[in-house]
């Protein structure tokens, strides 16, 4: 290819990069996100409900709760009858929604730096992020993986301090399920969720 | 044992590091835990050696070095600033890198979750740790108090939000547990290809329900 060649490519991906969210690609999703959610976390006119319920927007539009579900239930998914599965699904996203919402009364003006990503074995991709709370064993690691659906790049597990969200809750419903079955994991949840409502006050 | 320990820990350790947290600001509760930190040298730098990773001793060295000097004792950690990364070895992980399976999960009674093969290797590390040879036992065992409640007190918040979220917090913990080991033992955030495979994607026919579209 010649030099012109080749600088016509690059402009033509540049305009379709720079054009189209669809091309946008794993690392630059979580970019957005996480700029998305520091911006609401330092405004300081909000409430704390209005951060909350910006917040579970941001996350919740970049996130495949579908798919996530069906990972954390596994073999356990198809004992779950359909009404039951779209319950799971529903109550399961509440219940993060509210436990890691309730977290926006922890954050003090930590910064978050994309450290990298990388494409896994079989087409999905890991992107890396550091939040910054003063360096060495104070700060905390948290990894993003994301799997192409159509044209865009969803979120389908959080890696915080190396744990992944994915398997431990599947350890979690693992045991649940074989103490009571699907009924058990949708009154537990349910129960929490219950129990969780309210925001945390100082 | 699993909720004897917790008893203890919301009954007696919680509390008072709580009162600890209040009386120390952050910074000193960071220092402290650097300088306990700052003492696990000889632990780390023996399991460096004994799982070959002689260019992680020779940094584990000099952060000894620098953080004894210049970091007053260890109560500060300029080493990390100067791109000399802390380590975290011990002989549990050296077992593993060894061939050793993990065994049966265990909850040892004020220490909390491990594995046969790791509380196995706490027991080596005791002898590699240098400090018992000269210091009295009474300090040592005040020291390790402090260093209990002072970890705990940096830990306030996670565990709360972690009782919290959990559905099934003895599950939560164990799991918890065995997914960190696995990442120290491989030295990195990346699950193996076949954990992979096994946690982010399930066989089709484990899933008969058809695609909503």
């Amino acid at each position: 290819m010649t030099v012109r060649a080749v600088r016509i490519a690059v402009l033509v991906l540049a305009l379709a990069a720079s054009g189209a969210r669809a091309a946008e690609g794993p690392r630059a999703v979580v970019q957005r996100m996480t700029d998305a959610a520091l911006e609401v976390l330092r405004n300081k006119e909000m409430s704390s409900d209005d951060k909350r319920n910006r917040l579970e927007q941001i996350a919740s539009a970049e996130t495949d709760f579908d798919t996530i579900s069906r990972l954390v239930l596994a073999r356990n998914w198809s004992t779950f009858s359909p009404a039951q599965q779209t319950e799971f699904v529903r109550l399961f996203k509440d219940h993060l929604s509210l436990t890691y919402g309730r977290n926006i009364e922890n954050y003090h003006n930590e910064r978050v730096e994309l450290t990298g990503d990388h494409e896994e074995p079989r087409g999905d991709w890991t992107v890396n992020t550091k939040i910054l709370r003063g360096g060495g064993a104070q700060d905390i690691l948290v990894d993003y993986r994301l799997r192409k659906e159509g044209d865009a790049w969803r979120i389908i597990d959080f890696i915080i301090e190396r744990v992944s969200l994915v398997a431990n809750f599947r350890s979690q419903f693992q045991d649940l399920v074989s103490q009571g079955g699907p009924q058990k994991v949708l009154d537990v949840l349910r129960e929490k969720n219950a129990r969780g409502e309210p925001l945390e006050k100082k | 044992m699993f909720w004897f320990n917790d008893h203890v820990d919301t009954y007696v350790l919680a509390p008072v590091a709580t009162g600890w947290s209040k009386v120390a600001p952050t910074r000193v509760r960071t220092s402290v835990s650097n300088f306990f930190t700052n003492l696990r040298f000889p632990i780390v730098t023996a399991n460096d050696l004994l799982q070959w990773k002689p260019k992680a001793a020779g940094v584990d060295v000099a952060r000894f070095g620098v953080n004894t000097t210049v970091g007053v004792l260890g109560f500060f950690d300029p080493a990390s600033g100067w791109g000399l990364e802390r380590h975290d070895e011990d002989f549990g992980q050296t077992l593993a890198v060894w061939g050793v399976p993990s065994g049966p999960y265990l909850v040892i009674p004020l220490l909390g979750p491990s594995d046969v093969r790791d509380a196995g290797g706490l027991i080596v590390d005791e002898a590699l740790a240098v400090t018992p040879w000269f210091v009295d036992s009474y300090i040592l065992v005040g020291a390790g108090v402090l260093d209990a409640v002072n970890t705990r007190s940096l830990v306030l918040n996670e565990v709360r939000e972690a009782k919290r979220s959990s559905l099934d917090y003895y599950s939560f913990v164990r799991n918890a547990y065995f997914q960190r080991r696995r990442a120290l033992i491989a030295d990195t955030a990346a699950p193996g290809v076949e954990q992979q495979q096994e946690l982010y994607y399930i066989p089709e026919d484990a899933t008969p329900e058809p695609e909503q579209k």
